[in-house]
């Protein structure tokens, strides 16, 4: 192996970025070329970077910056950064990689096929069973679903039943008879019935009213007859500190026309 | 009076009703039932005008499955078929030929479906053990502590 150096025209770029390393010469066995040519092998893995001795490479560089000392910075950092980042990569790959484990792989779950047609023998036996069974008429009723069988009670009867209903309609209260209720008068409805039963005599309100009454029926008399008054069909008047009431007669309006002729 | 006892009395019944009886003596769903001769079903049936609603294909296919299967889950019945149940598993529930049996210990607890005894005496079947044996591979039944009663 041996190392030696030759300094070419600088490319303005190069296959690692902006600027391409200078052309440092390197020759060992595994490569020999410029550094930047070194790059483009790496990038493209024609050449394995494990097999590529770093120190051929620094002496190189070396040898490069003593020729060509302070005659272009720019092109000496950029080989330093190539150089740099060829050891960190190189680094990077002795460092003994821990084992792959190899993914575990589930087997996929098997689709289950259908298999309803073995069932096709037990579907024909059914339908036979059922016309067999369709000749036969049970006392149950045939009706649209059917017929139906008696539910299982366990140890519950029919009588077990009857006397739990019986007892049962023992403690219950007779029904309550249905409020009638009196149909709902209109106040003119209740006028008619007092101009029925209002004559010419004079009679108290209690004598107007047939008993026995409720308080309601009460009320319903006097706002009729007060109705009454207002629209001139009952006259009414004080029969020794007693109201007493009438149908309106002629002789009823003489003190009305009296106030009249007054006013 | 002892069961056995019953028992003979009903086998009497039976043998006496062969002999020139319309009736006849049948046991079914568990249980014993007089009913008709088939030999005069034609004859009732035109009185009785009977109205069975029938069943179709796919509602069969699922009993199968459920008398077969049972106790089941409506995901097991959709396993078996390949296509969705629910609306035929509802049909016949509504027809009272299956029912809940109870809820499988599994996540989700989904139900247990089971054949009724309505659907015995429909298929004319005195208990389950006279379903005919298929050449289908049939899984073993749940175990009881797989089965949560309802």
């Amino acid at each position: 192996m041996g190392t030696g150096h030759e300094l070419q025209t600088v490319a303005p770029t190069g296959p690692l970025g902006l600027f391409a390393p200078p052309s440092i010469h390197i020759e060992c066995e595994a490569f020999v070329g410029s550094l930047g040519t070194l790059f483009d092998c790496l990038r493209r893995q024609k050449v394995d970077l494990l097999d590529v001795p770093l120190f051929p490479i620094c002496e190189a560089y070396t040898l490069y910056l003593v020729d060509h000392a302070g005659q272009d910075l720019e092109a000496a950092a950029t080989a330093v950064a190539a150089l740099a980042y060829l050891v960190e990569r190189k680094a990077w790959l002795l460092i003994p990689a821990p084992p792959e484990e190899e993914p575990e792989y589930e087997d996929p779950p098997e689709l289950i096929e259908p298999t309803a047609h073995e069932y096709a023998p037990a579907i024909e036996l059914l339908s036979r069973r059922m016309q067999e069974r369709e000749q036969r008429f049970f006392r149950a009723g045939e009706g649209e679903l059917g017929y139906e069988i008696p539910f299982d009670l366990g140890e519950v009867t029919a009588d077990d039943l009857a006397r739990a209903f019986e007892r049962l309609i023992l403690r219950a209260q007779p029904e309550p008879p249905p409020s009638l209720g009196k149909p709902r008068r209109s106040l003119t409805e209740q006028m008619e019935l007092v101009l029925r039963v209002v004559d010419r005599t004079w009679r108290p309100l209690d004598g107007l009213i047939e008993s026995p009454f409720t308080r309601l029926e009460a009320v319903w008399w006097f706002l009729a007859l007060l109705e009454l008054i207002r629209l001139g069909q009952v006259a009414v008047r004080l029969d020794e500190g007693e109201v007493v009431f009438r149908r309106r007669m002629p002789e009823d309006d003489l003190p009305v026309r009296e106030l009249e002729a007054d006013a | 009076m002892s069961e056995a006892e019953i028992e003979q009395g009903l086998e009497r019944l039976g043998a006496a009703l062969l002999n020139g009886s319309a009736l006849q003596l049948v046991r079914i769903a568990g249980g014993f039932q007089l009913c008709t001769q088939s030999a005069y079903a034609d004859t009732v049936s035109r009185f009785l005008k009977p109205e069975r609603p029938k069943l179709s294909r796919s509602l069969m296919e699922v009993l199968a499955i459920v008398a077969y299967r049972q106790p089941i889950t409506l995901a097991e019945v959709d396993a078996v078929r390949g296509v969705q149940s629910d609306y035929s598993v509802r049909q016949l529930q509504e027809r009272r030929l299956i029912r809940d049996v109870g809820r499988k210990k599994t996540p989700g607890r989904p139900v247990l479906y089971g054949t009724t005894q309505q659907f015995l005496h429909q298929f004319n079947l005195n208990d389950l053990s006279q379903l005919p044996k298929l050449a289908v591979d049939q899984p073993t039944l749940p175990l009881m502590d797989e089965v949560e009663a309802d």
